[in-house]
């Protein structure tokens, strides 16, 4: 968009290789993959610490002692002191979150040079003591105890079950769902079958294997040092030899008569993303090649206890709204598959006519995704999940395909937890 | 005051042991009840089995009202014709109807409720496709479920055949209603004017749900007499709407007041200044104004009028829930206490109507009288009290006429057995026997009458208006 505005451009984006969770980067934390993504940005790029202005982290699984990550990595990479930081949550939109807030930033003026990405560390999710036990506490850990605060204290923490630490879980605080039986309900309500969702899961694998054969996502991925010398070099969950007969064995893990398996969803994983964003300006004096910019974004929320992961059905068709576009003009979609029944509800819901007229007050359909355009190099169910970097993964693959193909637009759809969607759409740059 | 058997049938051995000593009486079925406000799916997940006769002009309409109101409805009989109207806002909701076929109904399967279209039926040999639709769903209804009927005026019948067919259908539903009831379940005919169809949304999302607990046996006429209003929203739908309430400091005054206030409309509790602390605490629980007046008062008209005038700029909703009763046998019964039952019953109200009418009361609005079905059925030591009560039904209908020309609809609404103040004074022998007169076997509670006013001052209600709505459980007289 050429109307003399400011805008911000993506000139490079880099991850970590995404490792199982509670494998290889047990020993790291949100903070320390966080670290080692923009470190390995900040050689690839070669930008000097001093153009700088910020950065902007997403992420899910926050680090209780240190919930601002942005800051806390711009320290430990010992960047000047001003370059400044903040951390946001916006469930598995965090990433997508921090990457649009940096674009905002520099297309107000606020800034020049962003570095904006997302961690998450599920092997490192904290333990919450349950707030009784945090109450009962509190006069030891706040002042000097007498033997009469210990008594009150253990007074207290009966009966045992409820002053048991909670294992962390991936629960709708308000309807107590498990993302998993959302996914579930709307794979039976939009009437999605196991075997679609198993064919499009092999898709993913088989893609993203194609994506790492070819070289075109390695170089996507730096090599990451892990606490115990060993080096990671690449995604560890991707499976180039598995099939629909394969997955088809697999049982169903969120209800008895489920459709949903480990192999259709995507997996607990850890691992970070980050992406280099500065004004066109900027990168133009700095000779820098701009690979593609945002023409618009849509944040929005539905009723999570109705369908918890549709929000992408909304956001995208309102992103393409806001670009002036409509889906016949997109060359790349880029859809964050939390579950590959969740992909293939939404993709329902815009290829309803039904759905457009009820749910967008529209007449047409907003339009049949060609599965040859969707999640080139797969998607989360392949290639892992660690929340707050999705979003900077998917604008890093989406940013590398528009300038290095021929491919003009693209649009990124991405469900969250809360009832929240994203879309947006980039363009190509140059 | 509190119902024995109710809380005793909470209990599941004392339920048991009762049912195998034998009581002559069901034990009543705890009734199920709204929570909170309206919610934009007041049929969440629950399980509805539509069916319709053929030529029925309803599908469209209830098909889109049920899969968004979030119920999964199930198709029993017919074939595509059947299905069609469903494909679409199935697929806009992911709720996709299903067929359910009735030779081989799952074992465990329970519907929380049954809608019938009838308004195809057009002669008395058809009524058959009734038996066929509810007949194999027998027990299949599970406690606290719904059944509606909809239908067409028999009045508006093109021929006597016609008219006998529409008319069956309220003989039919108040049966039904008395043979579900002791589930705590209810059966309502819908009878939908010509014009008035796509009117039905609200009023379904009203009766399919528990809002309408203590509602049954009824037939709820819809017609296209007052306005569409603009916007009918099904959350908070009284933002932005003044509410005067009479008789609001106890009982079913201080229910409605809080169910109207939830839905967002601001209410103005009036009660005599002798009640001043009680009316007090009631609005300031849930923001509201209070308005000390006595009803019977000659000055209190202008008075109520100009103070909604000038501290609230109007008023879009009145509820007439002020009521005394003077209980004797004519033989017995002085002239005061004729005069005092008569003027604040009934001739208040009318003073107090054309006071509001002359200004205060918008375009649009709302006006709910409370009868009594002693006002219907009569009652021993009730002539004066049943005299006021019936006068409001007919004060209903003409007014109603009157003011459909400016949007605003007249309602009465007449509770029968309601656990208050007023019932907790019957001797306890004729309170026992009241209370399990009604098809539900149970006494209605004020937030069951409030539900139906509250429902009635709702935009969405503008398909209803110069009706008596019953809210009686059921009861066995009167209706």
């Amino acid at each position: 968009m050429s109307d003399g505005k400011r805008r911000a451009v993506v000139i490079e984006g880099v991850r970590t290789p995404f490792v199982k969770a509670f494998s290889e980067f047990l020993k790291l934390d949100a903070i320390a993959l966080g670290d080692a993504a923009v470190a390995a940005l900040l050689r690839r790029t070669e930008v000097s610490r001093n153009e700088i202005d910020g950065i902007v982290w997403g992420g899910v699984i926050l680090p209780g002692l240190a919930p601002n990550v942005a800051r806390e990595i711009a320290l430990d990479l010992k960047l000047p002191a001003r370059v400044e930081g903040h951390t946001v949550t916006r469930a598995c939109a965090s990433g997508l979150q921090a990457i649009t807030s940096a674009v905002s930033a520099i297309e107000r003026g606020d800034a020049d040079v962003m570095i904006a990405g997302g961690a998450d560390s599920t092997s490192n999710a904290e333990i919450k003591l349950p707030q009784k036990v945090v109450h009962a506490l509190a006069p030891l850990a706040f002042g000097k105890a007498t033997p009469k605060d210990m008594l009150g204290v253990l007074s207290q923490l009966v009966p045992i079950t409820e002053v048991l630490p909670k294992m962390p879980k991936i629960a709708e605080r308000t309807t107590g769902q498990v993302m998993g039986e959302a996914a579930e309900e709307m794979a039976r309500r939009n009437e999605v079958s196991r075997a679609e969702q198993d064919e499009f899961a092999v898709r993913s694998h088989h893609r993203a294997a194609a994506g790492i054969a070819s070289g075109r996502l390695r170089k996507e991925v730096a090599a990451v040092e892990t606490p115990d010398g060993r080096t990671v070099t690449a995604d560890t969950l991707v499976r180039a030899d598995t099939s629909v007969e394969a997955l088809a064995k697999l049982r169903p893990v969120f209800a008895k008569d489920g459709t949903l398996t480990a192999g259709n969803s995507s997996p607990l994983t850890d691992g970070a993303a980050a992406v280099l964003l500065m004004s066109e300006e900027k990168a133009r004096a700095l000779g820098y090649r701009p690979r593609a910019a945002f023409r618009s974004w849509s944040y929005v929320g539905v009723d999570p206890a109705d369908q918890l992961l549709m929000g992408p059905a909304i956001a995208m068709p309102k992103a393409l709204d806001r670009a002036g576009m409509s889906l016949r003009d997109i060359d790349v979609i880029d859809m964050h598959e939390a579950f590959a029944a969740q992909v293939l509800a939404v993709l329902k819901m815009l290829g309803s006519a039904a759905f457009a007229r009820a749910r967008l007050g529209r007449d047409q359909a907003v339009g049949e995704v060609d599965p040859a355009k969707l999640n080139l190099y797969g998607g989360s169910v392949a290639l892992g999940h660690p929340f707050g970097a999705t979003g900077a993964r998917m604008v890093t693959t989406v940013a590398n395909e528009l300038s290095d193909g021929d491919k003009q637009t693209a649009l990124l759809g991405i469900c969250a937890a809360g009832g929240l969607g994203a879309g947006a759409v980039m363009e190509r740059v140059g | 005051m509190t119902d024995f058997l109710l809380e005793l049938g909470k209990n599941p051995t004392a339920r048991k042991l009762i049912k195998t000593v034998g009581l002559p009486v069901p034990m009543p079925q705890s009734l199920r009840r709204a929570k909170g406000p309206a919610e934009e799916r007041p049929l969440h997940d629950r399980d509805v089995v539509y069916g319709a006769a053929p030529e029925g002009v309803m599908a469209t309409v209830l098909a889109s009202t049920l899969a968004r109101a979030g119920a999964d409805v199930h198709l029993l009989g017919g074939g595509a014709a059947l299905q069609q109207p469903f494909v679409e806002p199935g697929q806009a909701y992911g709720r996709p109807a299903r067929v359910l076929d009735p030779e081989a109904l799952p074992d465990a399967f329970k519907a929380d409720a049954l809608v019938f279209d009838a308004t195809g039926l057009r002669d008395p040999e058809q009524l058959r496709a009734l038996y066929e639709f509810f007949h194999p769903l027998g027990q299949r209804l599970g406690s606290c479920g719904r059944a509606v009927v909809i239908g067409r005026p028999a009045s508006a019948a093109a021929t006597p055949r016609a008219a006998a067919t529409a008319a069956a259908l309220e003989g039919f539903v108040r049966s039904l209603a008395k043979e579900v009831g002791k589930r705590g379940s209810t059966a309502q005919l819908l009878v939908v004017a010509e014009g008035a169809e796509a009117r039905v949304e609200p009023v379904l999302r009203f009766l399919l749900s528990p809002r309408s607990a203590f509602i049954s046996g009824q037939p709820v006429f819809v017609d296209a007499r007052v306005a569409w209003p603009e916007q009918v929203p099904f959350i908070r739908p009284l933002e932005g709407k003044v509410a005067l309430v009479t008789g609001a400091a106890r009982g079913i005054g201080a229910a409605t007041c809080e169910l109207l206030a939830a839905e967002g409309a601001h209410v103005v509790c009036l009660d005599r200044p002798q009640d001043d602390s009680l009316v007090s605490q009631v609005a300031r629980k849930l923001g509201g104004s209070v308005l000390l007046a006595d009803v019977s008062d000659p000055g209190a008209p202008a008075a109520i009028a100009d103070e909604l005038r000038a501290r609230h700029g109007g008023v879009d909703i009145v509820v007439h829930n002020a009521g005394i009763t003077r209980d004797k046998t004519l033989a017995r019964m002085k002239p005061e206490l004729w005069d005092q039952t008569l003027d604040v019953n009934l001739v208040a109200v009318a003073r107090i109507t054309e006071a509001l009418l002359q200004g205060p009361l918008r375009e649009g609005g709302r006006i709910v009288l409370l009868s009594s079905v002693a006002g219907i059925a009569g009652n021993m030591g009730q002539t004066n009290y049943a005299a006021s009560k019936s006068g409001i039904i007919g004060y209903t209908g003409k007014l109603a006429e009157a003011l459909a020309g400016r949007g605003i609809t007249v309602n009465a609404i007449a509770p029968g057995f309601i656990e208050t103040r007023l019932t907790a004074a019957i001797p306890v022998m004729i309170r026992e026997a009241a209370r399990r007169l009604s098809n539900l076997g149970q006494g209605g509670l004020p937030q069951d009458v409030g539900e139906a006013i509250t429902f009635l001052a709702t935009p969405g209600a503008a398909g209803i208006t110069g009706r008596v709505l019953r809210v009686c459980g059921g009861a066995l007289v009167g209706a």
